[in-house]
């Protein structure tokens, strides 16, 4: 009888396929589950194995690149070294100096698995909840933001990139001050836009965007890229296309931020919204 | 028997070819690559619906854990291919064209109907493709730069994964 009626055998099919799509649809909406499936499973040995044989050949072409990179990370730290030291000589004689934790540390990551090429990228890293790295912490490189901590398992942790159409990073534009979320709109790996800025500021191209650090995801002044172009939306806001310094194809080294102050400031939030 | 075997055996080697050009090559974000439907549309044309359903959907789970995408996205895609794809290739192929159990590749369709029946299918499939990706219409015309060269880029991927893949052995 199943297998002679074709009208009942049409409904099979109907309902199968709406029982795989909505299934389908499912697991889009409920994606945080796959992802602590994709890191924790025993797939991932394998394949962190695989993926580092094969990045190694492209790591080996990027050495040059990289140690550029690094360079002017070194010049730029002695820098601020400097400046810090002769702060703290100067506050030598303050009492308590010492015993202040500083508001950022970090954890130093290497990538196993990116990709730059689809409109939502993940991006997967060989540190996790052993080493101290937990959900929604920020991740970032010497040139830019990285992305968000979407899960953790034990060694490793599934990071959703800044290029990814649902992530933004709170961006600041350097002599003007001017600030709005930086957002990656699926194009180009290089190019990201700064929306919403008011039309009143002004703004040349060449000038440097850095994070705000309102969020507690990221530091601020980390640099993110330069201004290419202006477009004005509805008379009211600029759009801005932003140069990112940040080039995600020879990513390889990360850093997670840990905000130490992040609990205390979370606190202090909900304590004030009781309040209200 | 014999057939399931090579239906397996094919599943594997597209979704190794797929796994491949998504990860080691970067068309950047502008193409996204998409082989795996050819092994969705060469199943045997004997296959019931039920059939083609369970396996497109085995497929883009299989595609979606692989190449680190969202879970769904492309299972969800190219179950609606598969739900249409008896009745495109009844319109593309004439009567009597292929008989039973025949793999309705590039050796047995030629060069010009196997083209026609990748592109309409891929265009099936890219569509709903981007739909789930940015999650309904709002983006769609904003996408649709992506969708076309997405579609042209598939295509011809397709039938030259198909020529280097399957065409001789099945000659």
């Amino acid at each position: 009888m199943w297998g002679r009626s074709p009208i009942l055998r049409g409904l099979a099919t109907i309902i199968l396929f709406l029982t795989l799509e909505v299934v389908s649809i499912l697991f889009i909406a409920n994606d945080s589950v796959f992802q602590r499936v994709k890191i924790g499973g025993a797939l991932m040995y394998f394949k962190s194995g695989v993926s580092s044989a094969t990045s190694n050949v492209r790591y080996y072409f990027g050495l040059k690149e990289t140690n550029e990179v690094l360079l002017s990370e070194n010049q730029r730290l002695r820098e601020q070294l400097s400046i810090y030291k002769t702060k703290a000589e100067m506050a030598d004689t303050l009492e308590g100096f010492s015993s202040v934790t500083p508001d950022f540390t970090y954890i130093p990551a290497k990538i196993i698995s990116n990709s730059t090429n689809k409109l939502n990228n993940f991006i997967i890293i060989n540190r996790g909840r052993k080493h101290g790295v937990q959900k929604d912490m920020g991740v970032i490189s010497p040139e830019g933001v990285v992305g968000v901590v979407s899960s953790v398992s034990d060694n490793y942790s599934y990071i959703i990139s800044f290029l990814n159409i649902n992530q933004s990073v709170s961006a600041r534009i350097e002599p003007s001050g001017a600030f709005g979320p930086l957002v990656w709109e699926g194009r180009s790996s290089d190019y990201a836009t700064l929306t919403e800025v008011p039309y009143h500021i002004r703004v040349s191209v060449g000038d440097t965007v850095f994070t705000s650090g309102f969020s507690t995801l990221y530091p601020p002044n980390v640099p993110l890229g330069t201004i290419r172009r202006s477009t004005i939306i509805m008379g009211s806001h600029h759009n801005f296309q932003v140069r990112l310094f940040q080039n995600f194809n020879s990513l390889r080294y990360v850093s997670v931020v840990v905000n130490n102050k992040k609990n205390e400031l979370n606190q202090f939030l909900k304590e004030n919204e009781a309040k209200r | 028997m014999k057939l399931r075997g090579n239906i397996l055996m094919s599943f594997v080697a597209v979704l190794l070819v797929q796994i491949m050009l998504s990860g080691l090559v970067d068309f950047g974000p502008l193409v996204f690559i998409a082989i795996y439907p050819l092994f969705i549309f060469t199943l045997p044309i004997n296959t019931p619906v039920n059939g083609l359903l369970l396996w497109a959907f085995a497929m883009g789970l299989a595609v979606d854990y692989f190449t680190n995408s969202i879970m769904g996205l492309n299972s969800s895609a190219s179950l609606v291919m598969a739900l249409l794809q008896p009745q495109i290739f009844k319109a593309v192929s004439r009567k009597g064209d292929l008989e039973n159990q025949i793999r309705p590749g590039l050796a047995q369709l030629g060069y010009a109907k196997f083209a026609l029946y990748a592109l309409i299918l891929l265009t099936i499939h890219h569509i709903f493709f981007s739909m789930a990706e940015s999650l309904g219409f709002t983006h769609f015309i904003y996408n649709l730069p992506r969708l076309f060269v997405s579609i042209a880029a598939n295509t011809l991927l397709i039938i030259l994964v198909e020529y280097s893949l399957f065409y001789k052995l099945m000659r």
